[in-house]
């Protein structure tokens, strides 16, 4: 593979976030362009430039936007999914940040492409200042004539909206999500019906991840031809690694797919604090299973290299433990969170991510037994594949990927008592 | 059409059903708690997990359509795995207070843990607390430690009431049921959630811990709160009705009944204030009699008035079978002035299930001859014969015809009054003669709906008329197994009669030559007699009933 040096999501522009600058440099020359397209053409190049979603399930775009209907009585909407609840995980606020005006032709694009009426934009609540960035550029592109009615005076019109999140990872899940936009409780729906189908509001609806809206542009510019070409041919593109952990230089990171995760680590984002060794390794989320120190050689970061390593890419957040990292106790932190944000409604990930998370303490207090490890493995399974939504899978997997590749530290932290004896639980962990 | 296979056996099904609707429909049982066919797919339980031939995952049968050649286990090794995973997950958190708990012994998650789980749980944390005894309105109380989160209760007032009244709030094992906030579960249908709830969560202020399940009996009714005619079970311990459920009817209330209904319906059976005995009045007071005596009592008064002098109300309250006799008696007697006293309530009613008229056999009282002539209204007429000394001898069925002020205020004009009374009421204190009757819940008997529904009735409290076990009533646990030393097995038995028994043996009295043995005599006499019923037998009305042969003059109620 060809060094590929170029930043597309986040090239170092000062003021690119200002629309003057963004249109000095290219910006909305690819909303022009499509503009002058057909529709079909438009997804069709997206099709070609085998642009996967971003938002951590790297579902092929192209053929999301395929799945749409041509004719439909009822308007049609896309939803921006710029919840980035996934712990580890901050790129799309940099494109807010930096490039807010990419995601925006981005969406415009899309929303031509689907013959869309309304762009949703959710955002994360606590992302106050981004929200202040976008409503900003917004305001700019409707001053403009981008967004609004005849937009550049073709016959496409379509607005663009933010909508608040209130605080739930569980609304970034994009049916949820569609019922947080519709002021209902943040529960995901069970498909089918598919969005496309039975969407916002009953109507036919996209959703895509707010970087992946941010390609977009380029891809229509520059040809799916030249953007197919970048980094790995399946699964092309840049990918925004936000890197974090026991790193010198955490941050964000725009690197072709297919790079390699050592070059991440210690090329861009510095190497290990204190240099130590790497215990494991998250690769792409919260979400990923983990891969182990010694494993790292020679991984690269694309759907298909990672599949090999039985995880994912998710949405590229990589978080790096050193091998100093009590590996139970961030498994611990990461099931309380699923615990904390599981939305409730079925019952597998209900019941089973707080049932994980007491065994988890149980072994941080040192009052497990050896046959907890077995169980703890055994309620993961339960949950796994059972749910409504993809939350249980999602704590369900780290908590399989690090009993299988950690399991000696399990057995370590075990009460060394005869397990014929009755556990009782401590005090602090009786939960109310 | 689409062929399936479910359990290596063939179906052939309609093709836009999911897999839980078609395998009922072939009488598969396919676990769930959440799905109800009458609410909205949730999806939520995750207990009918099935497993589809070619697809990866289990699919939730509530939710997955049927294709053409599907092939579906429901009881393969992954399903009986996850499904007993998922009883195991509910019940970590689950108080497991089944001892105390009103739903034991008619709780889907107890026949489940039973049927479909290895029954022991791995769990040994603290449950997460939940409020307890929370007045969600006025008929209903929630154990929020119960609640299994299925949302059955939440979907029923949003889609059948259209009063979206409860909610969930907090998230994953924290999730409670509750109200909005300020508001009550005070819709008029709040109980139904009470039987949709597959556990104990939401129970009933007016039956809770009042008797267990299996030591009642359950009788098919039919609701007399209104014209509707909702379809009911009647819950019966020691002689004594202790609550009302609805049964399955499509044709007249689906799964659901009123409030109303539910608690206002049968409450006087049981009352203190029930006439144990026939009465008449002697120096002005009414004293308990025998049956001969109150008989002859009647019948010398009725005769000594002429044919114009006497009018007779039938009910709207009372049966076919009952206004039917009545009607037929005063023909014997040659009486022209019959009809009877509506009871409409306008204000009252709604597109669900209420309706205005406040009695359950308006229809079928007018069917069998409770009018007179052609006159609609002719009970005004009757009234202000009373009034102005024409007629001076009234028969009343069961009615408390003295709840109307302007009857009320005529009553005293009467020189004889004969009247047929379950409770003590208003219209006794003109009453010279008063016979006690059995209530609906003490006879045999039909009513003809508003829309012309045909429904049987049959006791579930006995009276000196009936036993329990000689004449095949529903039987409970203690009917069957209890001693007679029991406290239980012993309950108030009244001498009261079906009122179309009484109107019999005066009939009789007065030199009738019919006399009917059984409350099915009568109404098959009515059927092969009156147009309207043609085609109908006691027999054939079945379960959920039969219309008659019906024309729309014939069964729009006056109002
Ligand atoms: C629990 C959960 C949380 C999610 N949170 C996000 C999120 O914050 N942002 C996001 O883009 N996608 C999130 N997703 C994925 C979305 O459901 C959806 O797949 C994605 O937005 C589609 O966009 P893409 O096709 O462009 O990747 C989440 C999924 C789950 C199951
Ligand atoms: S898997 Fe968890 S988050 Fe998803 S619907 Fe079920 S309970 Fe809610
Ligand atoms: S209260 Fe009962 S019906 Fe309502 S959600 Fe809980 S278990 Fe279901």
């Amino acid at each position: 593979m060809s060094e590929f040096n170029e930043k597309l999501l986040l090239p170092n522009i000062p003021d690119l976030h200002k629309i003057e600058v963004y249109e000095q440099n290219n910006g909305y020359s690819g909303l022009r362009k499509a503009i002058g397209m057909t529709a079909d053409a438009v997804i069709d190049e997206v099709k070609k430039s085998n642009l996967k979603g971003r938002g951590g399930a790297g579902f092929p775009t192209g053929l999301k936007w395929s799945f749409m209907p041509k004719q439909s009585a009822k308007p049609k909407y896309l939803c921006a999914n710029g919840d980035e609840g996934e712990p580890g995980t901050f790129k799309d606020r940099q494109i807010f940040g930096f490039n807010p005006h990419l995601f925006i032709e981005g969406s415009l694009i899309a929303a031509y492409a689907m013959g869309i009426k309304a762009v949703y934009v959710y955002i994360r609540g606590e992302y106050v200042k981004w929200i202040k960035i976008l409503q900003q550029a917004i305001d700019e592109a409707y001053s403009k004539n981008y967004i609004g009615k005849n937009i550049l005076g073709s016959q496409f019109s379509t607005d663009v909206y933010i909508v608040r999140g209130a605080g739930a990872y569980i609304c970034g899940e994009e049916s949820s999500l569609m019922n947080s936009i519709e002021g209902e409780r943040g529960y995901p729906r069970v498909k089918p019906p598919f969005p496309a189908q039975v969407g916002l509001w009953g109507c036919p609806t996209t959703i895509n991840n707010i970087e992946t809206l941010a390609n977009v542009p380029l891809i229509i510019l520059r040809g799916a031809e030249w953007y197919s070409q970048i980094g790995v041919p399946k699964h092309p593109g840049t990918l925004l690694f936000g890197v974090s952990g026991h790193v010198k230089k955490p941050g964000v990171y725009e690197l072709p797919t297919g790079s390699l995760l050592t070059d991440i680590i210690f090329k861009h984002a510095g190497g290990v604090r204190d240099d130590k060794k790497i215990k494991a390794v998250i690769p792409g989320g919260s979400s990923t299973k983990w891969i182990l120190g010694g494993e790292l050689d020679g991984v690269k970061m694309d759907a298909d290299s990672l599949k090999a390593y039985d995880t994912s890419i998710g949405t590229g957040g990589v978080i790096v433990m050193d091998e100093d990292t009590d590996v139970i106790k961030v498994l611990a932190r990461l099931t309380h969170f699923y615990h904390h944000e599981s939305c409730g409604q079925c019952t597998p990930c209900r019941e089973g991510c707080g049932w994980m998370e007491k065994i988890l303490n149980r072994f941080i207090a040192g009052e497990a037994r050896i046959e907890d490890v077995d169980l703890l493995l055994n309620v993961a399974n339960n949950i796994e594949g059972n749910t409504v939504c993809a939350l249980g899978d999602a704590a369900a997997w780290p908590v399989q990927s690090v009993i299988k590749k950690f399991r000696g530290e399990f057995e370590k932290r075990v009460k060394k008592i005869s397990s014929e004896k009755k556990y009782v639980p401590p005090p602090h962990l009786i939960s109310v | 059409m689409v062929k399936i296979t479910i359990d290596e056996k063939q179906f052939e099904v309609e093709n836009n059903l999911t897999i839980i609707q078609a395998a009922r429909q072939n009488g598969i049982h396919i676990p769930h708690f959440c799905w109800h066919p009458k609410l909205s797919v949730s999806g939520n339980c995750r207990v009918c997990l099935v497993e589809v031939e070619k697809m990866p995952k289990l699919v939730i049968a509530c939710a997955t359509q049927v294709t053409d050649g599907m092939i579906i286990q429901t009881n393969s090794g992954r399903v009986v795995k996850a499904r007993n995973a998922v009883l195991e997950f509910i019940l970590i958190n689950h108080p497991l207070d089944c001892p105390i708990c009103d739903e034991a012994g008619e709780c889907k998650l107890q026949d489940y843990a039973y049927k479909y789980s290895v029954g022991e749980s791995r769990f040994e944390f603290d449950k997460v607390r939940k409020p307890k005894r929370v007045e969600l309105g006025p008929n209903v109380m929630l154990d929020t430690e119960r609640c299994i989160m299925c949302s059955r209760c939440i979907r029923f007032c949003d889609e059948i009431v259209n009063k979206p009244q409860l909610v969930f709030t907090q998230r994953g094992d924290h999730v409670e049921l509750t109200t909005f906030q300020g508001q009550k579960l005070d819709n008029d249908y709040s109980m139904n959630v009470i039987d949709l709830c597959p556990v104990g969560a939401l129970t009933s202020k007016d039956f809770r811990f009042k008797a267990r399940v299996w030591d009642m009996s359950a009788t098919d009714s039919v609701c007399v709160g209104c014209s509707r005619g909702c379809n009911t079970k009647m819950w019966v311990r020691n002689n004594e009705i202790l609550r009302l459920t609805p049964r399955f009817n499509s044709s007249v209330n689906q799964y659901w009944m009123c409030d109303h209904g539910r608690l206002n319906s049968f409450k006087n059976v049981n009352a203190a204030n029930r006439v144990n005995a026939p009465m008449f009045r002697k120096d002005g007071m009414l004293i308990d009699v025998g049956w001969d005596e109150a008989m002859a009592r009647a019948t010398s008064e009725l005769k000594s008035f002429k044919k114009n002098e006497i009018a007779a109300f039938g009910s709207a309250h009372s049966t076919n079978e009952d206004n039917y006799l009545l009607a037929k008696l005063m023909n014997h007697m040659g009486v022209h002035r019959i009809d009877f006293v509506p009871h409409i309530e306008d204000a009252k009613q709604d597109s669900l299930l209420i309706k205005a008229d406040k009695t359950p056999n308006s229809t079928g009282a007018r069917l069998v001859g409770i009018k007179s002539d052609t006159d609609e209204y002719s009970y005004r007429a009757i009234i202000d014969d009373i009034r102005n000394g024409k007629i001076k001898a009234l028969y009343v069925l069961d009615d408390d015809i003295a709840v109307v002020p302007e009857i009320a205020e005529v009553l005293p004009k009467l020189e004889f009054l004969v009247i047929h009374a379950s409770n003590e009421n208003q219209t006794m204190k003109y009453a010279d003669v008063v016979f006690a009757s059995s209530t609906y819940a003490e006879k045999h008997g039909t009513f003809t709906n508003f829309e012309g529904r045909v429904q049987k009735n049959k006791p579930a409290v006995s009276t000196l008329e009936h036993d329990r076990v000689l004449d095949g009533m529903p039987l409970s646990r203690l009917d069957r197994f209890g001693a007679h030393n029991d406290r239980w097995t012993k309950g108030i038995k009244r001498d009261t009669r079906a009122s179309w028994r009484i109107i019999n043996s005066i009939a009789a009295i007065l030199g009738a030559k019919w006399k009917y043995n059984k409350c099915e005599d009568v109404f098959n006499e009515i059927a092969s007699t009156n147009s309207s019923f043609y085609g109908l037998t006691y027999e054939n009305i079945g379960v959920t009933g039969a219309m008659i042969q019906k024309s729309q003059e014939q069964v729009t109620v006056r109002s």
